[in-house]
């Protein structure tokens, strides 16, 4: 008898179907993966078997029993738990508040903490969780942040745990203590099911995978049994075509984008030099959180630096403003779409306004020439094939790839020689990814000076030419990438437990 | 059943709500209701000149909240249209008592460019300090209201006071400074004229330029709007110049086309209405003419029904602060959701 069984889950929301007819089992002892791109279904399949959506029809049996699952609380109560993709953690409590949150913990109302947290440290160190119950969350890392979270779910005796996307924020160190954490959950009995969509993480863990594809279950394959290449032809339905980057037959003889010793106004960066010069990507690694933000925003000239020059082919511009900065062709792809690069209730035409309301084409008499805004958005949704219903729609019913898409289309125009890609495909599908490596390689091929600033090292390692890893607000150190990065030396670099090499 | 079915049912159901509540209170204070209502309607549409005095009302209306609406597109939420009337009309009188011999289109044109400033000094201040240090401007702009206001009682009392007259207001302004009026024997003053014309200003600059669409960027979101170089503390300074502006000639409006003379409570909190007038009419500059005319008849109709009929005219104001409160709960209640 199968711990858990999700039958023919049906799910639409105003009309659209998100998941149709899924079928989902998951056995005890199991860590099952949820494969599948963004949009495929994979969170709303989740969040139905948490409580947080109510299926429309299908139904739900644990260990054989009907259930009706109407809200976390009724999951929580199933002994199902859930780490959501986005933290839920307060940061002002500590970890062992944090843990016993809404609970009624012994004494109550006068919580015998310590009480409590030597039952966290009992649990802790059962699993391997090592974390401090009296910390302050504001201080601990991502990957420590999760492990708490993980505890929160099985303080309160989940026998099935979900996990949303758990490897997107850690090192490759990180992951893998995660993932001996959870090997050693379903030795102890637990179940798993991990949401993902990395393809190696799923052959190096789990012991099933189903497959879900535009809300539709595609396949269920054990581990073991199946390759990377059936998995993603089962996940995109299509083969993929990596973007390939190929030496440029010749080089620039500019100088490119240049920062040296710069130091952020709040100390936030710096020391840091990195000079990227024309026809080539630099990609920046280093875990979420030291410093990547900062840097691109030093850049873009959104924050001030307090010493250090920044030059665009020799001509300093650490004094400009982003406007500027921006006249002079600078492009920005910012890491947080939906709050620095896009007004969700601007239509279309008006967010490509949002920096094309300086240059002329778009005005007669000094009033904005709607007809020709109209006319170039048409254009620019056709080149970059960007799916809207009418281009009068604010943006806030594009779908995420489509909002990355206008994006690109306006930061990418008129042909930029500084771009500065901030997690540029963070949350996309595999095919909008796909565009946006492209993308970046062709701006590459025009001789623009493109930042790749990313925590998907994969990423890094397909477009970048040189790799600058990021750790506390200063470069590590700086590697060539001709294809054979020692990924091991990366990782220490990442996670700043090595001095650089020759320095 | 589809949105805009909803959305009219919706509309028709807050109409019905606030209709059944309105005669309900009519009939508790014991009036009949057949003659409250006509009297109210005859208050609006009667004669000439109801209709002269509901166009009177609107006018001050119609230029509060159009500076409002400027204010909120930006972000820049100006509570304070009061005390910027209040500015609007000291300076109007001030120019008037001072140059009492210029030719009366010099005089309009620079009591417009005067109130203007005056009012938009009033709102500029809480604009900067805003855009600069972060201080709230709802808090500014409430407290600049009490200034403003005392500060006319102070100055119908001293400088601006008139000495023949024991009471405390400016002396009569020359003629020069009179608006032209449009409907003789109404009421109804060139001040209308002054508010279509900034109303369709208003338009333009909103939503024909390139600064128009800076300010509502920054208004909708302001990190965005530094990420793509759109400067966040200029706009929202321009922003709030314009819409204390507005309300300044408001209060110019009512000196020139009015009253004539400075005196204490010129404005009956046309500050405060105007907030509810650009709110209802979603802060576009058409839209405001609309619901700033529809206050305007409530209002003036009020006042007829309690003349004739005996109805407080309380009831006008219990009425709109439920109708504010049901069109902005509609959506949420009869679950339509904007498009």
């Amino acid at each position: 008898m199968s711990f858990l069984k999700m039958i023919e889950i049906d799910k639409a929301f105003f009309g659209k179907s998100a998941n149709t007819k899924v079928n989902l089992t998951v056995e005890q002892g199991e860590i099952h993966a949820l494969l599948g791109e963004n949009g495929a279904g994979k969170t709303t399949l989740m969040n139905i078997l948490y409580g947080i959506y109510q299926a429309d029809s299908g139904s739900i049996e644990l260990e054989g029993n009907p259930v009706q699952i109407k809200s976390p609380k009724d999951a929580i109560n199933h002994k199902i738990g859930m780490v959501h993709q986005h933290f839920t953690l307060v940061p002002t409590l500590t970890v062992s508040e944090n843990i016993t949150l809404g609970l009624k913990s012994p004494g109550y109302p006068f919580v015998k903490r310590k009480q409590v947290d030597e039952e966290i440290r009992t649990l802790s160190e059962r699993y391997h969780l090592a974390v401090d119950p009296t910390a302050l969350v504001n201080t601990l890392s991502v990957g420590q942040q999760q492990r708490v979270e993980i505890i929160k779910v099985l303080y309160r005796q989940a026998k099935l745990l979900i996990l949303d996307e758990p490897t997107a924020v850690l090192t490759p160190q990180e992951v893998e203590s995660l993932f001996d954490i959870l090997r050693r959950l379903r030795s102890e009995g637990h179940s798993v099911i991990i949401i993902t969509h990395h393809i190696a993480e799923v052959l190096d863990l789990t012991d099933r995978i189903t497959i879900l594809r535009s809300g539709e279950k595609v396949g269920e394959v054990a581990t073991s049994q199946t390759s990377k290449e059936e998995l993603s032809q089962l996940m995109v339905g299509r083969k993929l075509q990596n973007a390939t980057k190929s030496k440029l037959p010749f080089a620039y003889d500019t100088k490119g984008f240049e920062v040296s010793s710069i130091i952020g106004a709040h100390e936030e960066i710096g020391p840091l030099s990195l000079s990227v010069p024309p026809g080539q990507i630099v990609g920046i690694a280093g875990v979420d959180g030291n410093g990547q933000k900062a840097l691109a925003e030093i850049m873009l000239g959104i924050r001030k630096i307090k010493e250090g020059t920044i030059a665009l082919d020799g001509q300093n511009l650490e004094h400009l403003g982003v406007k500027q900065r921006r006249s002079l062709g600078f492009g920005y792809i910012s890491d947080d779409r939906l709050l620095d690069s896009l007004v969700l209730d601007m239509d279309l035409q008006e967010n490509l306004l949002l920096t094309k309301y300086r240059t002329t084409d778009c005005k007669k008499h000094h009033l904005i020439d709607y007809k020709e805004l109209h006319k170039q958005t048409e254009q620019a949704v056709n080149e970059y094939a960007i799916k809207t219903g009418a281009i009068e729609h604010p943006v806030r019913y594009l779908s995420g790839g489509n909002q990355q898409k206008l994006i690109l289309a306006r930061e990418l125009a008129g042909s930029p020689k500084v771009v500065i890609a901030c997690q540029p495909t963070r949350g996309l599908d595999i095919g909008s990814t796909e565009e946006v490596h492209k993308t970046l390689l062709a701006l590459r091929r025009e001789g623009c000076s493109v930042v790749l600033i990313s925590s998907d090292l994969e990423e890094i390692l397909d477009l970048s030419d040189t790799i600058a890893v990021i750790y506390r607000g200063q470069i590590a150190d700086v590697i060539v990438n001709e294809g054979d990065v020692d990924l091991t030396y990366l990782g220490l670099l990442m996670a700043g437990t090595v001095e650089r090499r020759n320095a | 059943m589809n949105r805009s079915t909803r959305n009219a049912i919706s509309l028709v159901a807050v109409g019905v709500f606030v209709l059944v509540v309105s005669l309900l209170l009519i009939a508790m204070v014991g009036s009949s209701i057949p003659k409250a209502l006509s009297s109210f309607l005859r208050g609006i549409v009667g004669s000439t000149y109801s209709i002269g005095e509901v166009l009177v009302r609107a006018t001050p209306l119609i230029l509060a909240a159009l500076g409002v609406s400027v204010g909120f597109r930006t972000g820049f939420l100006n509570i304070g249209a009061e005390g910027q009337i209040y500015l609007g009309a000291i300076a109007v009188t001030w120019l008037g008592m001072t140059f009492p011999n210029l030719p009366p289109v010099l005089m309009i044109t620079f009591a417009l460019i005067l109130g203007f400033l005056a009012g938009g000094f009033w709102s500029v201040v809480p604009g900067i300090l805003k855009a600069k240090f972060g201080l709230s401007e709802i808090i500014n702009t409430i407290m600049l209201n009490y200034i403003a206001i005392n500060l006319v009682g102070i100055l119908v009392r001293t400088s601006l006071k008139d000495p023949t007259y024991p009471y405390p207001m400016s002396p009569i302004l020359p003629e020069s400074t009179y608006f032209p009026m449009l409907l003789l024997p109404t009421r109804l003053h060139a001040g209308l004229i002054l508010a279509l014309v900034c109303a369709a200003l208003v338009y333009l600059l909103m939503f024909r330029t390139s600064t128009g669409f800076c300010m509502r960027a920054v208004g909708l979101n302001k990190r965005a709007s530094i990420c793509s170089g759109i400067s966040v503390t200029g706009h929202v300074v321009l922003s709030s110049l314009i819409s204390g502006g507005l309300a300044g000639l408001a209060g110019v409006s009512e000196i020139a086309g009015l009253h004539h003379r400075l005196i204490e409570g010129i404005s009956p909190s046309y500050g405060y209405l105007a907030i509810v007038v650009s709110l209802l009419g979603k802060n576009h500059p058409f839209l405001i003419i609309l619901s700033a005319l529809g206050i305007a008849a409530l209002q003036v109709g009020s006042m007829a029904m309690q003349r004739s009929s005996g109805v407080p005219t309380s009831i006008a104001s219990i009425i709109m602060g439920l109708l504010v409160i049901m069109i902005l709960a509609r959506k949420q209640l009869f679950g339509c959701k904007e498009e």
